[in-house]
């Protein structure tokens, strides 16, 4: 397979291939539609700080846990601060903090699982220990643990997030390593004397990004519900940054209060975002899989 | 291969099934009930067809005799079973169900117990040598409790109590010193071993040298050292007396399952004795307290109710759902300020208020910059708008508080209102002398506590940033908010590693000695009492002096006059600023009276009544 | 290639899970030792002298040196004797209360073990039939319908979830109880398997067996609808890919009647990686239920993980962290030799 094909095959032209998407079926509206609404939510986040009626950390701007009016057509949360501006500007750290720990985690989990299965043997072996070891750990406690050593932090965040995550990668990499790697055309690029790096680059990891590309897109609507989750519990980050985790935490405590307000905006925000994400990944995974091509 | 699938949903069937048949079971248990209901209702019906009747035949009673004698044996059994009836309403009318989120936090123990509700369950079913008498406004009103008098030596090293005679312990033993001097032995004695509890806690061993029998009810204590607040201390429930048969030396008593005379080590001699104390993997089930016949204080009529049974919710919300569906009679710690303040205008539930003894303060920390330098504490601590905290996020139910001693206590003072609130151009003053300016701007670390040790920590930073950071300060101060949980901020603490940190108390006693230190606490690590790095090493030590000397008398006139003294030096020092006091709440149904939330923050059950 | 006997692959996945737990363990014992603060100061809820802290440090054996920690706990969880004598292994002794942590363990888990069998109840019995029904309606409007409540399931939040619930049936409408496991006023059934739904009907008690089927409502719904995505997802893709298969239109041409050929042949075919899926996700409930016991103060194992971190209760995390380590083990294991037994092309 030329590099030329291979390019054509896996790698489409940006543009051609959303037009093309189009024509693909359900799956490819699929894609579109969570494109269309991770795009939104980014840039509604980015020109947020512009954008907000009211200061989102002021608080009492208007009475304390006002049902949403004309004046704050989102209510006040129980600090007296605009839910809407909240709401506008709260995605900035979740982004930030899932779009950093999918980066960590594919530089890290994808060459680890490349690597280890591509050589085999005795290391593969004990990396793949080490790596159900982790697996099998309760992940909400990992990300706890971890997030309580480094202390609160949009960093810290996404580290704590990524160590849960990298066993997905790298056991998934690993599972399309190890097939690929019987095949015989990989088998006949060794005969033919090429190096170990050269095969994995050329012949294995093309392959294998399909699966990746899918992984990575759940990981991101993971990353989203982990980080809000962590907030929950108070492993956020500091609360003069408006977040949408905490308005979930907050509206959880006025409960019995009956101010639902508090919740259901942030909340709709959150689901909106993880089902972008979720909807990018399900569309791609139905169309590259080649079982269902009839 | 397919009969592996077939068995999986058979299983599943089977669960089904399972599930169904149990519905379907308890709708049968419920349509059986519901039949002996309409039998019952029919049993009535009839027996109100035989009452009209037998007033229908007055012309022929003296003639139906016989018939009349069956009838009244009828009559009378129906009258038994009203009279049943109507004690049972009395047993629910003397019964009073608490819900609360609290839990016993280890053991019933006097030697070990520290927690709040751990101490309020021992008040109810224990004695003390002294009390606190009921919605005292000072906290320093004694009553004589089990002791009748007492008086003590010039130095107040030698106290000298006199117990009450006659007060017997459920199995007939009379109580006397011999109990008092064994309760305290066995307190202090168990103090290397119980690090944690009160005792230790509370200093036992520092203040107490010997406990000594003068007489079968005359108990002496001899103490290290001049020590005035000692009634509180008496008052406190490390004192509680212990019953030698259930308390044994150098042993801590532990919860038993089944078994809840043997849970406890404390003499029954209180308004209650715990009949039940249910706990299940740490956390408290339920808790059963019925009436003592054993009280000494019987005479005066309490306790109202008969019967105390709390029942333990998880959290704050279920709580205040529980209050208003009307499943207790009482709900006491915790409902939210959101809460109780939303249930207070609902004409079926009644709210009390009353003052807390919980409170809130800020430390700086005087190692090294920038707040080694007293002017820039003085000018934060000017800047700090107290009453947009406690009226955003406790909603007016905290108090802004201007002295280390809370109000309602015997040396309060409204001394740091000298510095005012929000009072921002002398901020700017003070941090323009020290180098300060919108370009040069002055740059710290505020830390807040965030796994929920305090409430509304989070909320309470976000406020104090915003009072520090405000416009018309002109961006002379940045504030950045760091946060810890609990272990971590400890640790934090210990390591000195806070710029600044907003920390809390809660009193072991009520006593101004168990506030005014707070200044100057060595736990907390802020160097103030350290001469390397206080400058005004001097003013500390004269606070210092000031306080020992107030320990050492009684008057309490001297005493509010050294504590003013402290308050006044603390202004001009800055070293800890306190920020809020809380208040405590109750709600209940609409017949339940008897409550005093005083400052002792005491819930004393047996003056409750509906 | 020659297939491994399955005597010898269920040897071989045994023996791996030893030296699996055995890194387990060493990492969360290492973890709770690197986090900052410690079980010690956290007793003294205000001063303390340092003698009194060291007599605490000395208590908790926190004073040996690390090897000897880590090797007295190896040496209690092989205790044989005391697994005997108790029902549970030595996890040591809790740093915050001194209870023994296998009890408190033992006392908390069942709650979770009954959120995730119902939990996983509602969720595979209704994503398996969506999911097939989906694949029956292909590129249809029933099959984006279903595979629209499918995704957004899975992207909500749990607690969003469980707090909404708690918010509509709870608060406002007073249909169900939002915390415990059943009400404070009624005993819970005797303890035979520590499930009050499967204890109350032991006990013949219909009415206890409603009241905590009530409490188990909202937290297991909460937890099965957010994992009905997953199902619905699997057993649809798995269903579109053995409807294709040759041997399907060779049963329906055979004249079968097409609820035969869907549940009798096309589903016990696809169902093999559901199984998988169902038995792995069941060991991530209990690992994992966290968040929602957190939101319904459900008294299980998750929230108990999350308070004794506050605490920096060391043995009690490891305890918890290693039962937890256990669980998902064996099911996997469980799984992988159903699976292998199954199908023996994995046994290779």
């Amino acid at each position: 397979m030329t590099q030329a094909k291979i390019k054509r095959r896996i790698f489409p032209n940006f543009a051609l291939g959303l037009a093309s998407l189009t024509k693909k079926g359900p799956s490819g509206w699929m894609i579109i539609l969570g494109l269309i609404i991770v795009l939104a939510l980014v840039i509604m986040t980015a020109i947020g700080p512009w954008s907000t009626p009211y200061d989102p950390i002021k608080s009492n701007v208007g009475p304390i846990r006002d049902p949403p009016s004309l004046k704050f057509p989102m209510g006040t949360n129980h600090l007296g601060q605009d839910m809407l501006s909240r709401t506008l500007v709260g995605g900035s750290i979740m982004l930030q903090v899932s779009a950093l720990s999918v980066l960590v985690c594919f530089f890290i989990g994808v060459p680890l699982g490349l690597f280890s299965s591509y050589v085999g043997g005795f290391l593969d072996s004990t990396l793949s220990l080490v790596i159900d070891a982790i697996y099998a750990f309760p992940g909400m406690v990992i990300a706890i643990a971890i997030a309580s050593v480094l202390g609160p932090g949009v960093i810290n965040m996404a580290l704590s997030i990524a160590v849960v995550y990298i066993p997905s990668y790298f056991r998934i990499v690993r599972s399309q390593v190890l097939s690929i790697k019987e095949l015989t055309y990989t088998e006949a690029a060794r005969a033919a004397g090429a190096k170990w790096h050269t095969i994995i680059l050329r012949y294995v990891f093309p392959n294998v990004i399909p699966s990746i590309v899918v992984v990575v897109t759940i990981n991101f609507a993971d990353a989203v519900l982990t980080a809000a989750g962590l907030t929950f519990i108070g492993l956020g980050v500091s609360k003069d940054i408006p977040d949408w985790g905490w308005d979930l935490t907050d509206g959880w405590r006025y409960l019995s209060a009956r101010a639902w307000w508090i919740i259901s905006f942030p909340g709709l925000m959150i689901i909106l975002l993880a089902l972008g994400f979720t909807l990018i990944g399900e569309g791609l995974s139905e169309l590259l899989n080649p079982k269902l091509q009839r | 291969m397919p009969e592996r699938m077939e068995t999986i949903i058979v299983v599943l069937v089977l669960i089904g099934i399972i599930v169904s048949s149990g519905t379907m079971y308890y709708t049968a248990t419920v349509l059986s009930n519901i039949s002996t209901v309409s039998s019952d209702v029919s049993a009535l019906t009839d027996s109100v067809g035989d009452l009209t009747s037998t007033v229908g035949d007055l012309a022929t009673i003296t003639a139906t005799l016989a018939q009349s004698v069956n009838t009244s044996v009828a009559e009378i059994a129906a009258l038994k079973a009203r009279l049943a009836a109507i004690e049972a309403s009395l047993a629910v009318r003397e019964t009073l169900i608490v819900g609360t989120t609290d839990s016993v936090e280890l053991t019933l123990d006097p030697a070990q117990a520290y927690d709040y509700f751990g101490w309020n369950i021992l008040q109810q079913i224990s004695g003390t040598l002294v009390s606190v008498k009921p919605g005292s406004a000072t906290g320093s009103d004694f009553l004589p409790d089990l002791a009748q008098s007492w008086n003590y030596s010039a130095d107040l090293k030698t106290w000298d109590f006199t117990l009450r005679q006659g007060i017997k312990f459920p199995d007939g033993t009379t109580f006397g010193a011999t109990h008092v001097k064994y309760s305290f032995d066995r307190a202090i004695g168990l103090i290397p071993q119980i690090p944690e509890g009160a005792p230790a806690g509370l200093g036992y061993d520092l203040i107490f040298n010997r406990t000594e029998v003068l007489s079968t009810y005359k108990v002496r204590f001899h103490l290290n050292m001049a020590f005035s607040p000692l009634l509180g201390i008496l008052s406190a429930r490390s004192s509680a007396i212990v019953d030698p048969t259930y308390a044994p030396v150098g042993v801590q008593v532990n919860h038993t399952i089944g078994n809840a005379r043997s849970s406890t080590p404390v003499a029954f001699v209180g308004a209650y004795v715990l009949s039940s104390w249910d706990r299940v993997a740490g956390r408290d089930v339920e808790i059963k307290l019925d009436a003592n016949p054993n009280y000494w204080d019987l005479a005066s009529g309490y306790p109202k109710l008969k019967h105390i049974i709390f029942k333990f919710y998880p959290d704050a919300a279920t709580l205040r759902l529980a209050i208003e569906a009307g499943d207790v009679d009482m709900a006491f710690r915790h409902i939210s300020p959101t809460d109780v303040l939303d249930l207070e205008p609902n004409p079926n539930l009644r709210t009390w208020w009353g003052s807390g003894a919980f409170i809130q303060y800020l430390c700086f920390q005087e190692k090294r910059a920038p707040f080694n330098d007293k002017r820039v504490r003085v000018a934060v601590a000017a800047a700090l708008n107290r009453t947009l905290v406690t009226e955003t996020v406790f909603l007016g139910l905290a108090e802004p508080l201007y002295s280390i001693i809370p109000p309602a206590m015997l040396g309060h003072t409204e001394a740091f209102t000298k510095l005012g609130d929000a009072n921002y151009t002398y901020t700017i003053s003070l941090l323009t002398a020290a180098g300060y300016s919108a370009v040069n701007p002055l740059k710290f670390d505020l830390w807040y506590e965030s796994s929920g040790h305090y409430p509304s920590s989070a909320d309470q930073a976000v406020l104090y940033e915003e009072a520090l950071e405000d416009p018309a300060l002109g961006g002379i101060i940045d504030v950045t908010l760091k946060n810890a949980d609990w272990a971590s901020y400890k640790k934090n603490r210990d390591n000195e590693i806070m710029d600044a940190f907003v920390y809390g108390w809660y009193p072991d006693y009520v006593d101004p000695d168990d506030y005014s230190f707070l200044y100057w606490a060595k736990w907390l690590h802020i160097n103030y009492y350290n001469s390397t790095y206080n400058p005004d090493y001097a003013r500390y030590q004269q606070q210092v002096a000031l306080y020992d000397q107030a320990r050492a008398t009684t008057n309490t006139t001297l005493r509010t006059l050294l504590y003013a003294q402290i308050d006044d030096i603390a202004v001009e020092q800055c070293s800890v600023v306190p920020l809020y006091v809380s208040s405590a709440w109750a709600v209940t149904k609409p017949s339940v009276y008897g409550i005093f939330l005083d400052i002792t923050q005491d819930m004393r059950y047996w003056l409750i009544s509906k | 290639m020659e297939v491994m006997g399955l005597r010898t692959y269920i040897i071989t996945r045994i023996l791996l899970t030893i030296p699996t737990l055995l890194l387990l363990l060493t990492m969360v014992f290492l973890i709770m030792r690197v986090l900052p603060g410690d079980p010690v100061a956290l007793h003294f809820e205000k001063k303390a002298e340092p003698q009194q802290m060291e007599q605490m440090r000395h208590a908790l054996g926190l004073d040996k040196p690390l090897w000897a920690q880590y090797v007295d706990y190896i040496g209690g969880l092989v205790d044989i004797e005391y697994f005997l004598a108790h029902g549970y292994p030595n996890l040591g002794k809790s740093m915050q209360t001194f209870e023994e942590v296998g009890g408190q363990i033992f006392s908390a888990f069942p709650a979770t073990l009954e959120l995730a069998i119902y939990s996983m109840i509602i969720a595979s019995v209704i994503g398996i039939l969506l999911g097939v029904a989906a694949s029956k309606s292909y590129n249809s409007i029933p099959d984006h319908l279903i595979r629209g409540v499918g995704t957004v399931a899975y992207a909500i939040p749990i607690f969003f979830l469980g707090i909404i619930f708690q918010l509509i049936f709870g608060v406002y409408l007073h249909w169900l109880p939002t915390g415990l496991r059943i009400s404070p006023f009624i005993n819970p059934p005797a303890t035979i398997t520590g499930l009050y739904t499967i204890d109350s009907l032991l006990e013949g008690n219909g009415f206890k067996f409603f009241e905590s089927l009530k409490a188990l409502a909202l937290p297991s719904l909460t937890l099965g609808i957010v994992l009905t995505g997953i199902f619905i997802r699997l057993t649809r893709m798995n269903m579109l890919e053995t409807l294709r298969l040759d041997f399907i239109t060779a049963a329906r041409a055979r004249g079968l009647k097409e609820s035969t050929v869907t549940y009798g042949y096309a589903l016990r075919n696809a169902f093999l990686p559901i199984l998988t899926m169902m038995g792995l996700q069941f060991a991530m409930l209990l690992g994992g239920a966290i968040l929602t016991e957190t939101t319904f103060s459900w008294p299980g194992l998750g929230r108990y993980i999350v308070q004794r971190i506050n605490f920096r209760d060391y043995t009690a995390i490891q305890g918890a962290v290693v039962m937890f380590g256990l669980f998902v083990t064996l099911v996997s294991l469980v799984v992988d030799i159903l699976y292998s037994y199954l199908d023996p092309r994995i046994r290779l």
